[in-house]
């Protein structure tokens, strides 16, 4: 059919060489296609087709066609296009890397960009005076200010440890959750940039500098580093890398908009971006209308488990700003040492993998969380029981069975968290530094005197 | 933080540097050029009061990479290539490589009436157009004072200035050919805004394809201030695209059918005629668009005519306008009923003059209430960010209404010419206010 309807539609044939100047097709009024083979003196590039509609084809038009219908072949050194979209992508930033750029401001953060930095903890004194003692070690030619946010001010472990730092901010978050209480942070940190990490990590000097560093760009809106084991002396510790660990590799990684839209069908995978025990945000985001702070119904803390920092990374670059994975930036985190810890752990995980994925759905209504919970986790589980029973992998049984277990809880936990919240109120929204009431350094231990 | 978004222009060709002062933006929407040509939008949300060349550096190249070394190849094939293929270093150090032969005269007419505020800022844009051989023309519609006619003779010497007291856009576009001494006429309306190199673009096109009759061209945002506005650009804008199309029926067969949907081509705002084609075709319906009962679908007729009579319509997106898109809301949505009503008033226009389209109309007719106004009406329901479902419905009423109001507008423009033929329109305002369609018999 489709070669009797071609029959119908008479296509002329002509062959361009394209190391001689370009001639006008005149001679081609009895045909409806023009099909151009399209030469490089004796070399043939490929072909493109015209539909003159019985009209000539003039030199304009003609070079449209040859440099839409093969741009790769004309390119030196490049084979064939159409056939590999990474070389596609290589070529495309080879082009702008060529552009002339003029004034361009240059591609470091500016010394007097303040940073502060917000350490939640949760009466784990020895770890956090560790951490502090790492922080207060960085080496950066900037202000650097230093929040702890404790989240059960009524033991009083964690102020006696702070004493020990006259320059650190101390405030309380008396509700249970880390997203309330890294918000708390937030509210009172005085940087343009916030970085969060744990109390259980330690870093090496040249870790907050290098964080920071793609800040530099003003589409940057987050950045993450790399969380690397600090001891993998226990079996549970060793099961936790397995599992994947804290890590998300060597190579750096850029999440933008076209990464976000980049499959209809799958999740977007933002866990694979890093988390909040390694991370630095631009805080004019937080009072960004489609991003805001954290959701307080996720994260540890809350039945949900986990998942703050993934729905931030998720709004963030949906809103259209671009988040940088720094692997040179690390840190070094002590895992649980015994295997209840762990456990505990991995059901956590478990159940804010399918919180977050809800609130994607329920909040921003992406349908494709749904094939993420429905189709591919599920499969992702089967399979890695059939690695195991194939002796593929070490990761025990009982182990996934508590994280099926923990994706099925998943929605009640969310359920229950979005309770809570409701209950005991959402974070105050974020004000930028100018806009607040007091000089913060004042205001937030008093502040916190005053819960 | 508003939801305005900035708009600028970025050149290739040119060093990228950091746009600044954007105090008050959400994001930039930048309409990215390599010698002119338009390649394509890139939105960068902003932080603060800059953005910074590498930003738009990187948008550009993760949205447009490919699409900028094809218009660079565009450029570099109007020389011959070396034998081993293109050097990356040398394509980006591409000259300009437009048309440059014989160019034919050209006349701009502006169609207005009662907007003499928009109209100034069309004026600037058109007196800075560099052509040689050019004629700017006013066409003051039934105007209801002299405000126009008053800035035109005061302020623009270069500018030819009549009056057409017949109301409806339609009469007046014909009086532009009557008045016009150029061989192409490009029209762009009052509150629209020319791009340096729009008539250069358009003239190119129809000097370097004889067969060309009829060519439309890019319609860029003059601004997004406002949420009206950005609506109108998601709600499908102007712009048809970055890619140079090429119309003609296929003379053979007579089985294409594509140009019935006639707003793919472009809008009244941005298009241009060979004036011979109007001999051979007849003029604009003065019983459609704007200032009738129809209240549009002139142009759309227009275009669906020239391809019909078996001519060569070109859409060009080097030719540039910025429209300034209506500011506030309630305006957005008297604009898409009027839509609603002067699309199916050109379907009906077109089907009671070529009955043997009558079907292929009805077909299509059916096909865009289904695809545009139920489909995307069920959406809202599901997705109500997206759309507001008022807007929606505002153009569903327009295309109920647009059904019957062609033969009445037709009537009224038989009237209107008889009395134009007695000689009672002459007058400043008062006959022409009498005479508008709306209290028409």
């Amino acid at each position: 059919m489709i070669r009797l309807l071609q029959c119908e539609y008479p296509t002329a044939i002509r062959i361009v060489d394209l190391c001689k100047p370009l001639n006008a097709l005149s001679d081609v009024r009895d045909y409806n296609t023009v099909r151009v083979f399209v030469s490089l003196a004796d070399r043939l590039l490929g072909s493109v087709d015209i539909a003159n509609n019985g009209q000539p084809v003039s030199v304009s038009r003609m070079r449209d066609a040859i440099a839409f219908g093969l741009p790769g072949e004309l390119l030196r050194g490049i084979e064939s296009l159409s056939l590999n979209g990474q070389i596609q992508t290589s070529l495309a930033s080879a082009v702008t890397k060529h552009m002339k750029t003029g004034n361009e401001s240059p591609v470091i953060l500016a010394a007097d960009i303040p940073v502060s930095v917000v350490v939640a903890t949760r009466d784990r004194p020895d770890d956090l005076r560790n951490c502090l003692q790492c922080l207060s070690l960085q080496v950066s030619p900037r202000r650097v200010e230093i929040v702890v946010v404790d989240n059960n001010p009524d033991s009083g472990l964690t102020p006696r440890v702070v004493a020990g730092f006259p320059d650190v901010i101390l405030v309380n978050e008396p509700r249970q959750g880390l997203a309330y209480a890294r918000n708390r942070g937030f509210g009172v940190a005085s940087g343009d940039i916030a970085i969060t990490t744990d109390d259980d990590v330690t870093m090496p000097p040249d870790w907050l500098e290098k964080l920071i560093v793609p800040f530099a760009n003003s589409n940057v809106a987050a950045v993450t580093g790399n969380t690397l084991p600090l001891a993998l002396d226990t079996v549970s510790q060793q099961l936790f890398e397995v599992y994947g660990g804290l890590g998300r590799g060597f190579k750096s990684m850029e999440a933008n908009t076209h990464w976000f839209r980049s499959s209809r069908r799958h999740a977007v995978p933002t866990w694979t971006l890093g988390a909040t025990a390694n991370a630095a945000f631009r805080t004019e985001v937080f009072s960004h209308p489609q991003i805001g702070l954290m959701d307080e119904a996720l994260g540890p803390g809350m039945p949900s488990g986990v998942g703050e920092d993934t729905y931030l990374f998720y709004k963030i670059i949906k809103a259209g700003y671009e988040l940088i994975y720094v692997p040179d930036a690390y840190v070094w985190h002590k895992h649980r040492p015994d295997m209840p810890a762990l456990r505990h752990q991995i059901y956590n995980y478990s159940k804010g993998h399918v919180a977050y994925h809800l609130t994607t759905l329920l909040r921003d209504h992406d349908l494709r969380a749904l094939t993420r919970l429905i189709i591919s986790l599920p499969r992702s589980q089967l399979g890695r029981i059939k690695q195991r029973l194939l002796g593929r992998s070490v990761y025990p049984i009982s182990l996934i069975m508590l994280e099926i277990l923990g994706t099925m809880v998943g929605s009640w936990a969310l359920w229950r968290s979005r309770r809570r919240v409701r209950r005991e109120g959402r974070s105050e929204p974020w004000v930028p530094l100018a806009k607040r009431p007091l000089p913060n350094v004042a205001n937030g231990p008093r502040h916190a005197v005053e819960k | 933080m508003t939801e305005a978004i900035k708009v600028v222009d970025v050149e290739l060709s040119r060093p990228l540097e950091d746009i600044t002062a954007l105090d008050g933006y959400q994001s930039l929407q930048a309409l990215v050029r390599f010698h002119g040509t338009p390649i394509g939008y890139v939105t960068v949300p902003l932080l603060g009061d800059r953005c910074s060349a590498a930003a738009l550096r990187r948008a550009i190249s993760n949205e447009h990479g490919m699409d900028v070394i094809r218009h660079m190849l565009r450029h570099r094939l109007a020389a011959p290539l070396p034998r081993d293929g293109v050097d990356m270093d040398e394509l980006v150090q591409t000259p300009s490589a437009d048309y440059d032969g014989p160019l034919p005269s050209v006349t701009v007419a502006v169609c207005t009436r009662d907007r003499t505020d928009n109209l100034e800022r069309c004026l600037n844009s058109l007196v800075q157009l560099d052509y040689p051989t050019l004629q700017l023309l006013v066409v003051d519609n039934a105007p209801s004072n002299d405000a126009t006619e008053h800035l035109v003779r005061s302020s623009y010497p270069n500018v030819h200035y009549v009056r057409e007291p017949r109301p409806g856009l339609d009469w007046a576009r014909n009086r532009a050919i009557t008045e016009a001494s150029g061989e192409i006429i490009a029209y762009t309306d009052d509150d629209a805004v020319a791009d340096p190199g729009w008539v250069t673009a358009i003239a190119g096109v129809f000097a370097e394809h004889p067969e060309v009759m009829a060519l439309t061209g890019l319609v860029v945002p003059y601004e997004l201030e406002t949420g009206a506005q950005i609506l109108f650009e998601r709600y499908g804008g102007f712009g048809r695209g970055f890619v140079r199309s090429w119309y003609r029926l296929d003379g053979r067969n007579g089985k294409d059918r594509f140009h019935i949907g006639a707003g793919r081509f472009g809008t009244g705002a941005n298009m241009a005629y060979r004036r011979c084609v109007f001999e051979q075709i007849g003029s604009f319906d003065p019983a459609l668009d704007v200032g009738t009962l129809t209240n549009g679908g002139g142009d759309l007729e227009m275009f669906f005519r020239v391809l019909q009579e078996g001519h060569t319509l070109v859409y060009e997106p080097s030719a540039v306008i910025r429209h300034r898109h209506r500011r506030s809301y309630e305006e957005l949505a008297t604009q898409l009923t009027n839509h609603g009503i002067g699309l199916y008033s050109y379907f009906v226009r077109s089907a009671m003059t070529y009955p043997r389209m009558r079907l292929p109309i009805i077909r299509f007719g059916l096909w865009w209430f289904w695809w545009w106004n139920i489909r995307r009406l069920l959406i809202s329901f599901v997705r109500p960010a997206r759309m507001p479902r008022d807007l929606i419905l505002a153009e569903l009423f327009g295309l109920a209404k647009g059904l019957f109001r062609y033969r009445k507008a037709r009537r009224a423009a038989s009237e209107i010419e008889a009395a134009h033929a007695r000689g009672e329109y002459n007058g400043v305002g008062g006959v022409a206010g009498k005479a508008t369609p709306r209290s028409a018999p």
